[in-house]
């Protein structure tokens, strides 16, 4: 033969296996049986055919190993594999890898799934009982105007509102422990906007009587007040007025605050913020806990005592305003003298508070309040017809005549707008003087977008349930602030009255006593 | 018959035996073919000049398909060195213990690369992670994912 050869594994004279290290010399007999060898890429590295596939088909089966499996460690060259591998097993391998993938694919998506399945009804949990809270409060009638039981006459902010409406009002409870009037607002600044009752918008009735131009801005009922006005205006003061009212009934009756109340007063930084309205009220009280300098700083905005309230109130402007405060004080305490007083009651104040702070409770409690102010409202409404004058006072209407819904747009016109304005000026008027020109501004701002809010007119149409929804949810709070006051009361009353009852020495060995000399001892 | 690893462990150690380990590099102890001890010692300059580390493998029945677990020895006044990528547990975080083993290396090779690994440090650092990493490490270094991310050090 010319040609050279070109020399295999075979021609070896030492073969020594990379893998087991095993030598195997070309003209000694291995013992046991021939073992297979190759040489399988392009250096001089030999191996056991046997050791090698073991090698690859553990490499394989690592995901972090397998792209080197069929690589040569030193070289790096590939390895080629030989077997046999009809195409029917080329599909049952391509056919697994596309289960495997579609198996992660649907493991996904179950998780995904499953995710969106409780989300969604979280979701319907939360959006069916932010609907049931509006209709409980705003009552049947207006609810049929702006809502309707039928989903798919809801405005799209509805699908928006109504489950936030619901969290707001879990979390209001959350905040602070009593601050049941936050979710006023709340309801009454649902968008009163379109209505959306399957019933002709704009009947005869309606157009006749109602066209903007014959409805001059005094015709518009000045009694309620329009909901944006109350939910703005006069909830916060009711509020502050009632707190403090209750505060002073609270000292009076039990000579000292609460410690509850006290830390209330002291943690709340801020009460309610409503979405879209630049206006933020803060509420900060300071009971008998005034240090010397911020004394002094507040002795100008307040007027007596050194237990004083402090109220703020702060456009975003960044503006604040202390003058507004109504000057008002709170009988002076002096922090030492009371300080037996605020221990007794914070005795009672534990004896009696068991639970409160419980979840369950807290949530059952934010949950009840549509519900609440509802059989409150109605009974208010019963108890109205007995009474004129508390049928004005809470301005019961008759229902609105069948299919007397207002188009949105009837009133849209300037003769809407100055209604709305009136209303809204009508009910200020009192309020006007007293507050300073930041608050004014933001009345003025407030009445403008009142005005431009064209749903106000059906509010001011309709049987006003709202409102005495509103004034029972009030009394409720009231009825419930005095039980517990009066809880508190007997409870600490109770404290104070303790004895511990005197016995004689019977039964004691009468020269175990030491007893004061004219003791009679003649016994 | 004795298994693969044996034999091949038993091989390696004669020629350990045999030639000599590389400068630097000493045999503790190799009483069995599950764990054996190395001294390193970096030789020539290096930021670990005059400093003994030592070196521990641990083989199970299936090498050399699979990697030796290889760690420094911590405890009974041994630490590990500080470095990058070694962990204040002896826990070694190279690409050569994990997805690039391969046969083709053996206990000496791993001791060399460990070695040279150590020399061509710049800065003695622990690995970022260290606190986090020895808290939940397992004992045996090659249960751990490591994630190879720098190959200059």
């Amino acid at each position: 033969m010319s040609r050279r050869r070109i020399p295999t594994v075979d021609d070896l004279r030492v073969k020594l296996c990379y893998i087991c290290r095993e030598e195997e010399l070309y003209d000694s007999k291995p013992e046991g049986p021939p073992r297979a060898w190759t040489h399988p890429c392009k250096c001089t590295l030999v191996a056991h055919e046997s050791c090698l596939l073991k090698w690859i088909q553990t490499s394989q089966g690592d995901a972090s190993r397998a792209p080197n499996a069929l690589k040569c460690p030193q070289c790096g060259s590939q390895y080629e594999l030989e077997s046999q591998r009809p195409l029917i097993l080329r599909l049952l391998g391509s056919g697994n890898r596309a289960l495997g993938r579609m198996g992660r694919l649907f493991t996904l998506a179950t998780a995904a799934g499953c995710v969106a399945v409780f989300t969604s009804g979280v979701y319907i949990l939360f959006t069916a009982y932010g609907a049931y809270a509006i209709r409980k409060f705003i009552g049947r009638e207006m609810y049929d105007i702006l809502l309707t039981d039928d989903p798919a006459n809801w405005p799209w902010t509805a699908f928006l509102n109504l489950p936030s409406l619901t969290l707001s009002l879990i979390l209001s409870r959350f905040q602070s422990s009593h601050q049941i009037p936050t979710l006023i607002p709340l309801l009454l600044v649902w968008p009163p906007s379109t209505p959306v009752g399957a019933r002709s918008p704009l009947s005869l009735y309606s157009s006749s009587l109602f066209t903007p131009s014959s409805l001059p801005a005094h015709h518009q009922p000045h009694w309620p007040p329009s909901p944006v006005v109350f939910g703005l205006f006069l909830v916060p003061l009711t509020r502050m007025v009632y707190r403090r009212c209750f505060g002073m009934l609270q000292y009076w009756l039990l000579g000292a605050q609460p410690p509850s109340a006290r830390e209330r007063d002291a943690g709340r930084g801020w009460v309610w913020q409503e979405g879209d309205v630049p206006w933020r009220i803060r509420i900060r009280a300071n009971v008998d806990v005034v240090e010397p300098e911020q004394e002094q700083e507040q002795a100008q905005a307040q007027d007596v005592g050194d237990a004083q309230r402090h109220i703020e109130a702060q456009g975003e402007l960044g503006e604040g305003d202390h003058a507004n405060a109504p000057p008002e004080g709170i009988p002076a305490a002096e922090p030492q003298a009371q300080e037996p007083n605020a221990a007794a009651v914070e005795a009672a104040e534990q004896l009696i508070e068991i639970d409160t702070a419980s979840l369950g409770r807290r949530v059952g409690g934010a949950l009840l309040i549509p519900g609440i102010s509802s059989a409150m409202g109605s009974l208010l409404y019963r108890l109205a017809k007995h009474s004129r004058a508390l049928r004005q006072v809470l301005g019961v209407r008759p229902p609105l005549p069948g299919g007397a819904y207002l188009s949105p747009w009837a009133g849209m016109g300037l003769g809407m707008g100055i209604g709305g304005f009136g209303a809204g000026g009508g009910m200020e008027v009192r309020h006007w003087e007293g507050l300073g020109w930041v608050k004014r501004l933001g009345v003025t701002l407030r009445l403008i977008l009142n005005a431009t809010w064209h749903g106000t007119r059906t509010w001011a149409e309709a049987d006003p349930v709202w409102w005495r929804n509103s004034i029972g949810l009030g009394l409720f709070v009231v009825a419930k602030d005095c039980i517990q006051l009066l809880h508190l009361w007997l409870a600490k009353r109770e404290l104070e009255s303790r004895h511990v009852k005197n016995r004689d020495f019977a039964g004691v060995d009468i020269k175990e006593l030491d007893l004061v000399p004219s003791f009679p001892r003649d016994l | 018959m004795t298994s693969i690893s044996a034999r091949r462990l038993g091989k390696e150690l004669t020629e350990i035996k045999a030639e000599g380990c590389p400068v630097g590099i000493n045999l503790v102890k190799a009483d069995d073919f599950a764990t054996w001890w190395f001294t390193i010692e970096v030789m020539g300059e290096s930021l670990y000049q005059g400093e003994k580390y030592t070196l521990q493998f641990r083989f199970d029945s299936n090498y050399p398909i699979s990697s030796p677990a290889v760690q420094f020895v911590v405890g009974d006044g041994k630490v590990s060195p500080v470095h990058p990528h070694v962990y204040s547990n002896g826990h070694i975080c190279a690409s050569i213990l994990g997805n690039e083993w391969s046969p083709v290396l053996s206990v000496i090779a791993v001791c060399v690369t460990i070695q040279s690994m150590l020399a061509s440090c710049k800065k003695k650092e622990r690995p970022t992670d260290n606190d986090r990493y020895i808290r939940f490490a397992p004992d045996n270094p090659k249960k751990t994912r490591f994630h190879y991310d720098d190959d200059t050090v």
